[in-house]
């Protein structure tokens, strides 16, 4: 599956100025169709809402953490499939092989550069257009 | 605080505390909820206690089921008396001790430095956050900007070509002409201005490095106080093998310090080569 740049977008960080950076370097590799939650509940609110295809999401979140936000999307029927890509400061060994378990399609550590992020996408995409 | 941190002396002393104390009858009014908690982290002495206040109420319970759990809760309150008692005498002990050590001292000087140290965390948090606001502020103010020019120069560029290339004709070359000229004297240096303006801005943001800087160190310094002075504490009151359990979460934030450490990656490569290595 080619990246469409109407793909819509779900970034999902407890701080905006995180989630206004993903927001701007989403925008320059030609995606504009982005939305935003501070945190896990208010992002699986709107994913319920449907429309979306592609989750960015924090692990250190109040309410509900990225973790259990990405866990419960894997156990959603219908959300299932929604590839989600973890952009965190968590760098233990254990916080990486945890989310790879839960199902993440990718993990990016901060600090990031425009170019990891863009990179992890095109494999994520290249991945969703084997499947 | 589990059984396994408590050092063998606080246990002695504990135990020749509740030696010593004789439980006074003193019927009083106490949430029953609290002798129904969870006890499984405290010590066996505790546990005994809580087990034989548990097995009354239930005893009681049996007697009189028209019993109201208030009721049943006053039989409970000299036991927790006692408890509070043993605790009381225990701190008084433990302040006693840092007193002679001189301890308290230090402690005092300390916590009546942490509101301090909260309040300028605060402050570094406020202005970093601004930091951030101004600067993505202004990269949107100077993207379009940058955007514009690029676009402009591109469209008088493929002009350009054209006359090159033998395809325009002398009334489409004064045109172009005439664009260039106002591309270049008006368009041009305007945005390059509005975007220097934004650059500038961008610069002037980073203003609160020197005053974060200050702040943070206060902190550090105070930081250490701390950490020696009930370090200090620790030593003297844990003299043994005790050591606290490793704090084992998920949710650690940045990793601050990897020196040592092989538990962490710290750069994106070692994510990739552990997802890779795991067959992710």
């Amino acid at each position: 599956m080619a990246a469409d740049p109407k793909m819509r977008f779900l970034v999902v960080d407890d701080f905006s100025t995180m989630r206004r950076i993903v927001r701007n370097l989403l925008k320059e590799l030609g995606f504009t169709n982005v939305d935003e939650a501070e945190d896990g509940a208010i992002a699986l609110q709107k994913l319920q809402g449907g429309g979306f295809e592609f989750v960015v999401t924090d692990w250190n979140m109040p309410n509900m953490d990225g973790l259990t936000l990405l866990q419960t999307i894997r156990a959603t029927p219908t959300l299932k499939h929604l590839p989600v890509l973890m952009i965190t400061a968590e760098a233990k060994k254990e916080n990486i092989i945890a989310a790879a378990q839960a199902g993440a399609s990718g993990y990016i550590v901060k600090p990031f550069t425009a170019g990891t992020l863009s990179e992890k996408l095109n494999k994520i995409f290249e991945k969703m257009g084997q499947a | 605080m589990t059984a396994t941190n408590d050092s063998d002396d606080l246990e002695a002393l504990f135990d020749s505390i509740a030696g010593d104390f004789a439980p006074a009858a003193k019927p009083a009014a106490a949430p029953a909820a609290v002798a129904k908690a969870p006890v499984t982290d405290d010590s066996d002495d505790l546990q005994a206690l809580f087990d034989s206040v548990a097995a009354e109420t239930q005893a009681a319970k049996a007697e009189a089921p028209g019993l109201v759990a208030e009721e049943t809760a006053g039989e409970e309150w000299p036991r927790q008396e006692a408890v509070f008692n043993r605790i009381g005498h225990m701190a008084r002990l433990l302040h006693d001790t840092l007193g002679q050590l001189g301890y308290d001292k230090l402690l005092s000087q300390t916590v009546s430095a942490l509101p301090d140290a909260k309040d300028r965390l605060a402050y570094v948090a406020n202005l970093t956050e601004q930091a951030a606001c101004r600067v993505l502020n202004a990269t949107d103010i100077a993207c379009p900007l940058v955007d514009d020019i690029e676009n402009g120069a591109r469209a008088l560029g493929e002009r350009w070509d054209k006359v090159f290339a033998n395809q325009l004709g002398p009334q489409d070359f004064k045109a172009l002409a005439v664009d260039t000229r106002a591309f270049l004297n008006g368009q041009l240096p305007e945005k390059t201005k509005g975007a220097h303006a934004q650059l500038t801005e961008i610069m002037m943001a980073q203003d609160f490095q020197d005053l974060t800087g200050q702040v943070i160190k206060k902190i550090v310094s105070l930081a250490q106080d701390l950490e020696t002075g009930l370090m200090g504490v620790l030593l003297e009151v844990l003299p043994d093998t005790k050591r606290t359990e490793e704090v084992n979460s998920l949710m650690n934030g940045p990793v601050v310090n990897a020196e040592g450490r092989t538990d962490v990656v710290v750069n994106q490569e070692q994510v990739d080569d552990l997802l890779d290595s795991l067959g992710f």
